[in-house]
């Protein structure tokens, strides 16, 4: 039996001893060595459970079906490998060329982006923010820690914390407008990121991204972002698997504990420095459905006429956008903005909600027939005249 | 509870093996019963109507086998519920996640309308006969197999947990959720079919130079993670059945992704490419989320296992104490799991974490995969507890203490927090989230 502070210490003399046979048994491609299996670790600092006698821990294994020989599927067609293969890697692999300015972007920003980023992709709701100012000054708070309430906490958003510019490219081209995403062009994917890259007061090649800049494939390989070197493992390279298996082989690069189990504390094993931490100010209950264990008959929700049912579907799928101002949608109740709206005539008020405009997806995004969409599309405007 | 059950519990209680000392241990029992003492309720005061009365199901037919020919829970289990909060609904709730009401679950297996259900661009509905998948890079021969294809390969079936890895994550600074379901319910536990991503990788010729792989889904955020080849060519499967039946679209139908232990974003739903390469990727859910900053300033990329982890069910806030009586018998049960081995002890402490007493596994023990713990306790009423679950692993690890766990990743890391988890039962019996720190 000892403390808890001795058990640290144990931990890191037991990492070293791992660290050195992992060191050793993959080198030599001992993946299914049964000699080593006991002590052998996994790239995540876990236990290899190879076939010993037809299984692999508890489960049977027919080894037979693991020799290969299949003839299942075909060889994919070029076009088709490039049709998929899109993906843009660190070094450029996969960035087609393009252009675009930070002008550019602004006005696809403005017309796609700011209902759910924010104003300056300052984030709004719990939609995630893009930047929060300088991106090399805000890479320092990332040793912020709040320890107490009053505390300033790490800010993680694209300029302070990514490693890499690749990533924002791909995840627009790919995964914005969330909504309805891949539908930029590539020039607007470099448009997007130029004014992104602004926002986050950031540089390329000592060149300040201001209001004039214009990103291009070239310009775009030369970012070299604030964080680049604050992650680990390190991943690159040719071998860096090695490095990544050493890492998880030392239980204090990642706050685990390690331990023989009858060497565990059973006894006294607390500081008396700990207290019991309660939760603050109520926590967090707004539960959704709220929380209940009861078991009865659920209450049947009696929808009495169609003007209720829409402006139910209304508040659970509308109201995000269209129930508050800076969200780029006109606000229900607004009778101006509405006003503006119905005089291009309903048909064009139905035709633009169910194909989309700006950054309304088609029918907002809500599963809903085409009738059952109008009769929300009325709701709205009749509620705004 | 009623009173078979505390008479079982109180056989089972006592290390009776033989079958003489049972009717000797019953006769005694029947003795005490006599004889008025605790053992069972005294008589109830009024005869109970469910007894004393027909009951509607029972007088009448019921339904016919041809109505709900894929059946539904009792229409009286509505409670039994995914959740989430507003906390997480990262905007409009589709790039978001509901929890899984594992207060409520039963054995090692969560059925799959519980599943916790996890997206980056809301829950994909995919035509299988559209389905295609396609494995290829730093492969000899690169492959496209339809749904139909890829079923043909041998299967295999696991049964292995799916841990989110922000699992607690916003607990790191102190309890916030009274709640089981939304403290440690960003995971679920089922059997998965699928096949051995290395079995199909034995015909397409791994070039010795791959040290990555891409795994990218079809939705519409594309969501992707790379994976290192020592996994892929371990225990990763391409699955496509999750207990006995298709996937459900919230866990990626037609396929999925399945590396076991590891997290849960990196089981990649809706999967269609696999890549191989030299060098990782950099996608956004490894560099933007998925990292875990540490108090250095660096962050953990590439965080592969969830470590081991355990936690008490009953009692728990959702499953409080507040109808027992004193001195009745009852069972404390948890679950512990890790992503890096299989559960090999869990030990339990009334006093959170002074002291500890060792539990029981109950059930199979499968590696990476939920395992049951139990441990009987005679309940006083008025005593103040503060449960607290270590659970051990064979690959050596052990829970930390909440300090050991943030004197090396601090409070901001939000992912693979397993410290130790404590409940404290008041004197009434409810119970409360609380943590055990300096």
């Amino acid at each position: 039996m000892f403390k808890l502070d001795r058990k640290l210490i144990i931990s890191a003399s037991v990492a070293a001893t791992v660290a050195l046979l992992i060191g050793g048994c993959f080198t030599e491609n001992a993946m299914a060595s049964s000699v080593l299996a006991k002590q052998q670790l996994t790239i995540d600092g876990g236990i290899v459970y190879p076939i010993v006698e037809g299984k692999t821990g508890p489960y049977y294994v027919d080894e037979s079906t693991l020799k290969g020989g299949y003839t299942n599927g075909r060889m994919p067609t070029a076009n088709e490998i490039k049709a998929w293969d899109k993906d843009v890697m660190a070094d450029g692999t996969g960035l087609p060329e393009g252009e675009g300015s930070v002008e550019d972007g602004e006005a696809v920003y403005e017309a796609k982006c700011v209902s759910c980023h924010g104003d300056f992709g300052s984030g709004s709701g719990s939609y995630p923010a893009l930047s929060k100012g300088n991106a090399v000054e805000l890479q320092k708070t990332l040793k912020n820690q709040r320890v107490n309430p009053d505390a300033d906490g790490p800010v993680r958003v694209f300029g302070s914390y990514w490693p890499q510019a690749s990533t924002l490219w791909w995840y627009i081209r790919d995964g914005m407008p969330h909504p309805m995403s891949k539908t930029l062009t590539d020039d607007e994917v470099y448009a997007l990121s130029a004014y992104i890259l602004y926002t986050n007061e950031m540089s390329i090649a000592g060149e300040e991204v201001d209001e004039e800049y214009v990103l291009n494939r070239e310009k775009f390989l030369k970012i070299k972002m604030p964080n680049v070197d604050g992650f680990e493992p390190n991943i690159a390279g040719p071998n860096s698997l090695q490095g990544v298996r050493k890492y998880y082989a030392n239980p204090l690069n990642f706050g685990v504990a390690k331990i023989k189990p009858a060497d565990r504390c059973m006894k006294d094993c607390q500081k008396p420095t700990v207290q019991v931490s309660r939760i603050q100010n109520g926590g967090i209950s707004d539960f959704l459905p709220p929380m209940s264990t009861v078991r009865d008959l659920p209450v049947v929700e009696e929808v009495a006429n169609p003007q209720d049912e829409a402006k139910k579907i209304y508040e659970d799928s509308c109201k995000m956008c269209h129930g508050a101002d800076g969200m780029g949608a006109p606000v229900v109740g607004d009778k101006p903005a509405w006003a503006k709206i119905t005089d291009k005539g309903m048909a064009t008020v139905y035709k633009n909600g169910l194909d989309g405009i700006n950054g309304m997806p088609p029918k907002g995004g809500a599963d809903l027939s085409e009738d059952k969409f109008k009769s929300i599309v009325d709701y709205m405007v009749n509620t705004s005249k | 509870m009623n009173d078979k059950n505390s008479l079982e519990n109180s056989i089972s209680n006592d290390k009776i093996l033989d079958r003489r000392d049972f009717f000797r241990k019953t006769a005694a029992l029947s003795m005490t019963a006599i004889a008025g003492t605790s053992i069972f309720a005294s008589e109830a005061v009024v005869d109970d109507s469910a007894i004393m009365h027909h009951v509607p199901w029972g007088q009448k037919w019921g339904d016919p086998v041809t109505k709900n020919l894929y059946g539904m829970p009792s229409e009286y289990e509505h409670n039994v519920l995914r959740r989430n909060t507003e906390l997480l609904a990262s905007g409009n709730y589709r790039a978001s996640i509901a929890v899984t009401p594992i207060h409520e679950s039963m054995g090692i297996i969560t059925p799959n309308g519980l599943f916790f259900s996890r997206s980056h661009g809301g829950v994909a509905h995919v035509d299988p006969n559209e389905y295609r998948l396609m494995i290829h890079g730093l492969v000899e021969k690169p492959i496209v197999l339809t749904l139909e294809q890829l079923k043909r390969y041998p299967s295999v079936t696991r049964t292995h947990f799916i841990e989110c890895p922000a699992n607690g994550g916003q607990e790191w600074r102190g309890p916030q959720f009274n709640s089981l379901q939304f403290a440690k319910g960003f995971m679920s536990c089922a059997e998965w079919t699928g096949v051995y991503i290395k079995t199909i990788l034995e015909d397409l010729g791994l070039k010795p130079e791959a040290q990555w792989m891409l795994a990218e889904g079809s939705d519409n955020s594309e969501m992707g993670r790379t994976v290192p080849v020592d996994k892929v060519l371990d225990d990763a499967m391409i699955v496509w059945g999750q207990n006995g039946e298709a996937l459900r679209p919230e866990q990626g139908y037609p396929v999925r992704l399945l590396l076991p232990g590891w997290e849960g974003n990196l089981c990649v739903k809706w999967l269609k490419r696999l890549e191989f390469a030299t060098e990782p990727w950099y996608c956004k859910e490894e560099t933007s989320k998925y990292t875990a900053l540490k108090p250095t300033g660096q962050a953990v990329q590439h965080f592969y296992a969830n470590e081991v982890n355990s936690t008490v069910v009953s009692p728990s806030p959702e499953i409080p104490w507040t109808d027992l009586k004193n001195g009745q018998l009852i069972e404390i049960e948890g679950l512990a799991w890790s992503g890096m081995g299989t559960i090999t002890g869990v030990d339990l402490s009334f006093d959170g974490g002074k002291n500890y007493v060792p539990a029981k596994l109950k059930g199979l023990v499968l590696p990476k995969c939920w395992t049951r713990w139990s441990y009987m306790h005679t309940y006083k009423k008025g005593d103040v507890l503060l449960l607290t679950s270590r659970a051990m692993d064979d690959a050596g690890y052990i829970q930390p203490t909440v300090d050991q766990e943030t004197a090396v990743m601090g409070v901001e890391s939000v992912y693979h927090r397993n410290g130790v988890e404590t409940w404290e039962v008041t004197a009434e019996g409810k119970v409360n989230h609380v943590q055990i720190r300096s």
